[in-house]
């Protein structure tokens, strides 16, 4: 399932899907940016049918943070 | 709600465009919130109609500085049109949250001061630009602190978005350049609580969520259509599961569904939608593979049929190929593919027109029945920046066009067809009533058009000022009625020395009854009244205007270098069966 995380922030990065780890954050990807950051919310919350808390978007630092937050919805990714 | 891609769609899109098509747009959009994106989606839904589309989108929330200023980057952008989007909140400032916190006359006055800072933005921005302008208008809120005593309050908060959102109406309904977008409409159809996402709000100061930037520019797009007149004419339908449901030829007459049960009014809810764009000027006509009989029975007796005979500019009932017939539909009403949308419930039959005519647009109806109102209440395809007079008389003259076409048939030759006739052109000056119309011929005459120039309604009004400039169109009428304004011309006077032909073009309802003949021999009438020596003109060819080629040496202009002219002291031979009058 990390692959379909990986999958929507690649699209919405415009970034190939190697280039994403759990250590991705707007400090690494350079298209990262806020504008992209609402972006991904928005796409997240459709693919996986969930919604975030305030809180918890605020608190997302990075690609690890947004897994956490998958797990805390239910949503098991499987690795 | 019809499909739309998000958003990020079409940033990645936008960067595969090509931006080579011969249809240009400059779009500038200004806002008082986030509407990044907005470009991007431009760019892919003009490409899409290709159209290269050029975009300038204001810094955040600086829309009053870039119109205020006339060296902003806005002017220098130089746009063909410009949409500025504003939001109730921005425009409320702290009464969105307080509206009582002051009187009734306090609100009634905020009101005034705000349309008036409108008002003056608008006034500011004609003065400094010859763009189209598409002002937004306010959403009404539906949350108040009143609750259910809102609507009795005197002068409320939604009394006062409804009188500033009344009078930014009433004053721009004579502006010819300047647009209201309903925004307040849009936001009603998908819903205030699915627009606004209070997380992108908070985080983004987005004001109408990311996935409906979209549908925003769905809509926006209509005014982009109607200014680059590309807007569509005719609607091909097929008649089996697409106006009626079932198969005439399986389940005969008492055995389709149409009207009585709910299968069946889904049928005639479409055709009522049909008939409303046939009252307005779309035209409709029929590419069905059927036995004629029993399909054009239907149409005569059916009780619940809503759309008749005479609605009709084309009937094709037969068991050609759909594609055959939608190139004769084109040829018999006298225009191109690209004019025309073709309406069919099976996938089959719109993949084989995609494929063959991709000129043609054609709709990917949905399986249910129930939903092709929305399919074609969605599409942005029909716009007009005017509805003339002519527009909504064009279904009657098509149909009379038909009369016409069946003495063309049993006339023995052309000239003894058009003595029969009886023609008569009358020539009108370039003024308020005309102009419109002058401006949608020039914009979408494709084939008998000399030069092919493009000019908008406002270039032509500056034009009939200019003393330097004649201008003026043609209403044609024969015995089997009134077709309207369907020629127009702009001679640019050089002294007495030279007139040239600057545009000259008919519709292509009126082709071939030498009406061109005769307005140019009108023209040459008042040249000759001003001591005129000569007529020159430029024929300019473009893949479409082939039928007016031979029109100058067939009038006697003879070539000198690149352009055409006639001496004034040769006769003119007008066609004496044409009756000519001038008001």
């Amino acid at each position: 399932m990390s692959e379909k995380l990986y999958g929507i922030i690649a699209k919405v990065m415009d970034i190939s899907i190697d280039e994403i780890n759990d250590n991705s954050s707007p400090e690494t990807i350079p298209s990262w940016d806020s504008f992209n950051s609402y972006i991904l919310l928005d796409e997240l919350e459709s693919e996986f049918k969930t919604e975030f808390t305030i809180d918890e978007v605020t608190e997302t630092k990075n690609v690890s943070d947004i897994k956490k937050h998958l797990k805390a919805h239910g949503i098991d990714l499987n690795d | 709600m019809p499909e739309e891609e998000k958003i990020s769609y079409y940033l990645k899109k936008s960067k595969t465009i090509k931006n080579n098509f011969e249809k240009k747009i400059r779009i500038s959009i200004l806002s008082s919130f986030t509407l990044n994106g907005i470009e991007e989606i431009f760019q892919v839904k003009c490409d899409e109609k290709k159209v290269s589309c050029n975009t300038c989108l204001g810094a955040y929330n600086q829309y009053n500085q870039e119109i205020l200023d006339p060296k902003s980057q806005l002017y220098q952008f130089q746009p063909n049109i410009t949409f500025l989007i504003l939001d109730t909140r921005s425009i409320l400032e702290d009464l969105w949250y307080f509206p009582y916190s002051i009187d009734e006359k306090q609100r009634q006055n905020f009101v005034e001061k705000k349309f008036k800072e409108i008002e003056n933005l608008i006034t500011i921005f004609l003065k400094n630009s010859n763009s189209k302008l598409i002002i937004s208008n306010f959403f009404i809120p539906t949350n108040s602190n009143y609750g259910i005593f809102e609507t009795k309050s005197n002068f409320g908060l939604q009394k006062m978005i409804n009188t500033l959102n009344n009078n930014l109406q009433d004053y721009i309904h004579n502006l010819d350049s300047v647009y209201l977008f309903d925004m307040n409409g849009f936001i009603s159809k998908h819903g205030e609580n699915n627009i606004f996402d209070s997380k992108q709000f908070l985080f983004g100061d987005i004001k109408i969520s990311l996935d409906f930037i979209p549908h925003l520019v769905n809509d926006l797009m209509g005014y982009v259509i109607a200014t680059l007149g590309i807007s569509k004419r005719c609607i091909v339908l097929d008649l089996d599961n697409t106006l009626w449901g079932g198969i005439i030829g399986e389940d005969e007459f008492d055995g389709i569904k149409l009207g009585s049960d709910p299968s069946g009014k889904a049928f005639v809810e479409f055709q009522k939608y049909l008939l409303g764009l046939h009252n307005r000027g779309i035209l409709l006509a029929i590419n069905s593979k059927n036995n004629f009989d029993d399909a054009i029975k239907v149409i005569e007796e059916h009780p619940d049929m809503i759309l008749k005979k005479e609605h009709f500019a084309s009937i094709k009932i037969n068991w050609n190929d759909k594609v055959s017939n939608i190139k004769e539909i084109s040829d018999e009403l006298n225009f191109g593919l690209e004019n025309f949308v073709f309406f069919d419930d099976d996938p089959l039959n719109r993949e084989f027109m995609k494929s063959s005519l991709p000129q043609v647009l054609t709709v990917d109806l949905p399986a249910d029945p129930s939903k092709y109102v929305r399919t074609i209440q969605e599409m942005n395809e029909f716009n007009l920046l005017k509805i003339t007079d002519e527009d909504k008389q064009r279904g009657v003259m098509y149909s009379q066009q038909r009369d016409r076409k069946t003495l063309e048939k049993s006339s023995n030759n052309l000239e003894d067809f058009l003595k029969n006739m009886d023609l008569k052109v009358t020539i009108k000056k370039a003024d308020n009533f005309t102009i419109p119309r002058i401006s949608q011929l020039i914009l979408k005459t494709n084939q008998f058009n000399l030069t092919t120039k493009r000019y908008s309604l406002e270039d032509i009004q500056k034009m009939s000022q200019n003393d330097n400039m004649l201008i003026g169109c043609a209403q044609v009428e024969d015995k089997f009625g009134d077709n309207g304004i369907t020629a127009a011309f702009i001679v640019e006077k050089n002294g007495t020395k030279e007139w040239i032909l600057d545009t000259f073009l008919l519709s292509c309802r009126v082709m071939g009854r030498q009406i061109e003949k005769s307005i140019l021999g009108y023209i040459i009438k008042i040249a000759k009244q001003n001591n005129v020596d000569k007529i020159s003109a430029n024929f300019i060819p473009t893949k479409k205007n082939q039928p007016i080629k031979n029109f100058l040496p067939d009038c006697g202009f003879k070539k000198e270098k690149d352009f055409w002219s006639i001496s004034l002291n040769d006769s003119f031979m007008a066609p004496n069966f044409i009756k000519i009058e001038e008001k």
